[in-house]
């Protein structure tokens, strides 16, 4: 029997591309702010299950019920920098202080939507019907379409980060943030803006998956670990390292199931380690002192 | 420090002070067990105790400067290993139980000659993978039992103390004394060495690795060790938990169990490298069970204290009442004198 490799390539890439966005958000928020924001899986459920919400109760379109995730998703990574991680920005050594401030809130809002949602796996009802069949290659018509959002999604960050005036602050402030200051960056500005882009990413890449894979309340906690081994491979320092690390991972996952069940997952843990242990700032990354 | 030194008697009272109030925090902690009847509070002890022992583990390597996000793993190796020398080699629980300690401290011996190379931000990302990895590796091992994981682990043989009694582990109160010991030899060694030339080595280094190295302290022996040391102590409260919960399951021993030992460990004060992880875990394990009428919003309680106590507390839970840490000061100083150093030097700081 031979192996169907453009297949097994195509649908890694559609859960790859959902790695990708959210590494990309990630990234960004620890390049720029410096936190590493372990609550990030939650704001993916969150957006997640405000589609459905707004679906299944509200009976909104699905173009409407993005947005409102989007939206939601946004407001809730403002509010928690701004009462959260705004007051333990500025103290010096305080990585550690970050994290833990993050667990607190991954717990308040885990708990918040295992109440609200419940517990039992949900789908959100299809907007596309049907198969496309080309080159030995069977995807359905919704997944094409999620992979083209998630494409046009990264492009636009890339763009975003790389040519506009914001982009260009946040690369300021990601290189020295008093240095930047003294040029008049307004960093408490710059870090909002961070993390309301964050929240934009994880709300899209929640509510775009929703209409493909399935919703329940663990997602973003299960979810998580895949995104920080993501990021470790592509490495900490640029968004393209995102991209990298998350075809990497969405691929080598596809063929390891196809392949073998847990056994591929510890070969993909020992290559990940052995990239770490020559290159400790990822592929793309550069060496990063904490 | 004015407080240390400006009340009355000076220094050498105040360690008199300091060992009387542990000689009777640990007479209350012996006696204990006649006043708490009930197994299910006696459960949460014993819990907090070991989080105590593993985050001790934590600000030992925190001391040297390496942020491991891999305790829990060591903590399941030590389990792992216990669990097999006493279901497969048939050993009694009291050889597997430093056995194990053995086990998880070699382990501990080869993975930090890689890790602990690359410290810094690449310490925290191998540790991470570590961490990950090994629950993996206990799912799919079919000897291991899988991602169910093994039950019915006999509970330690009966032992007999000479002149005391004869201890038979059937209830939590046995467990509660065994606990207290290992937590007791645990604070022992670690103040001993904290003591030691070793500990002085280990807070240079993490104070500023650089100026330690240029001391002549050989950092990565020093960071090695502190590895190693962690891990057999992790091992050991493996070894016990195990036999204490009766099962092993790889789930339990998850990169999430090792930040909430973090956790643990920063709420109490990283200042204070013995007491602070006991308060902290005392705190963490027994305001949600105390919180338990309302089961669906103790996550969120527990949450908003976390964060509550990051934002006001920064420098931890034991800050609340004045004592000082000896070694922030002494620490502040060094650290001043350090970047005065390297700025004279023309480091670029960063």
């Amino acid at each position: 029997m031979s192996v169907p490799v453009a297949q097994l390539i195509v649908d890694g890439m559609g859960m790859g591309l959902i790695y990708v966005i959210l590494a990309a958000g990630l990234v960004l928020m620890m390049n720029v702010s410096g936190i590493l924001l372990i609550a990030y899986g939650e704001f993916y459920a969150i957006g997640a299950i405000t589609v459905w919400t707004c679906v299944e109760y509200l009976r909104l379109p699905f173009g409407a019920a993005l947005i409102v995730a989007v939206v939601i998703t946004t407001l809730v990574g403002l509010a928690s920098y701004r009462f959260i991680f705004q007051r333990i920005q500025h103290r010096p050594n305080n990585f550690l202080s970050q994290v833990v401030a993050a667990v607190g809130l991954m717990l308040i809002l885990g708990q918040a939507i295992l109440l609200i949602f419940g517990t039992v796996p949900q789908k959100v009802p299809s907007v596309f019907t049907g198969m496309v069949r080309k080159f030995g290659i069977t995807i359905s018509v919704e997944k094409l379409f999620v992979m083209a959002l998630a494409l046009v999604v990264t492009v636009a960050l890339f763009l975003m980060y790389e040519k506009t005036r914001l982009g260009r602050a946040m690369r300021a402030v990601a290189f020295n943030a008093d240095v930047a200051a003294l040029q008049g960056v307004n960093t408490n500005a710059i870090y909002m803006a961070t993390m309301g882009i964050s929240g934009v990413l994880a709300g899209f890449a929640g509510g775009i998956m929703s209409g493909v894979y399935e919703i329940y309340p663990e997602m973003g906690h299960n979810i998580f670990f895949s995104i920080l081994l993501v990021v470790m491979l592509g490495g900490m320092g640029s968004i393209a390292g995102a991209v990298v690390g998350g075809l990497i991972l969405g691929i080598t996952l596809s063929f390891g199931l196809y392949f073998t069940g847990g056994m591929a997952q510890i070969i993909l843990f020992l290559i990940i380690g052995v990239i770490l242990f020559f290159r400790p700032g990822g592929l793309l990354g550069s060496r990063i002192q904490l | 420090m004015e407080v240390a030194y400006s009340s009355k008697g000076g220094p050498r009272s105040r360690v008199k002070g300091k060992t009387i109030a542990s000689a009777l925090a640990v007479i209350a902690l012996v006696l204990l067990p006649l006043v708490v009847k009930s197994p299910y509070y006696m459960h949460i002890l014993i819990m907090s105790g070991l989080n105590a022992i593993l985050a001790m583990t934590f600000i030992t390597m925190l001391r040297t400067g390496l942020i491991s996000l891999s305790i829990a793993a060591f903590w399941g190796i030590g389990a792992y290993a216990s669990m097999l020398f006493v279901m497969r080699l048939k050993a009694s629980f009291w050889l597997a139980l430093p056995a194990s300690i053995v086990v998880a401290g070699l382990i501990g011996l080869c993975i930090g000659y890689l890790f602990v190379r690359s410290a810094g931000f690449g310490f925290v990302m191998l540790s991470a993978v570590l961490g990950m990895l090994i629950i993996v590796v206990f799912g799919n091992l079919k000897f291991l039992g899988g991602y169910e994981g093994i039950e019915s682990i006999p509970p330690p043989d009966q032992i007999t103390i000479p002149l005391v009694a004869r201890v038979e582990f059937a209830s939590k109160a046995p467990y509660y004394y065994l606990m207290l010991v290992l937590l007791f030899v645990t604070i022992v060694i670690l103040r001993a060495i904290y003591a030691a030339w070793t500990g002085r080595a280990w807070m240079a280094i993490g104070l500023n690795s650089r100026l330690a190295e240029s001391l002549g302290v050989n950092v990565f022996r020093y960071r090695l060790w502190a590895f190693v040391i962690s891990s057999a102590i992790a091992g050991m409260a493996g070894s016990f938990y195990a036999h204490y919960i009766g099962a092993v399951i790889p789930g339990s021993f998850d990169v999430f169990k090792t930040i909430y030992v973090h956790i643990f460990a920063i709420l109490g004060g990283v200042d204070f490298a013995i007491l602070g992880p006991i308060v902290g875990s005392v705190v963490m394990t027994f305001v949600p069970e105390l919180l338990r009428i309302t089961k669906v919003i103790e996550p969120i309680v527990t949450g908003v204290l976390v964060i509550l106590i990051i934002l006001f507390l920064p420098r931890g839970l034991l800050s609340l009442f004045g004592i000082q840490a000896m070694s922030t000061h002494v620490g502040r100083r060094i650290e001043k004198l350090g970047s005065f150093i390297k700025a004279s030097l023309g480091f670029r700081a960063r």
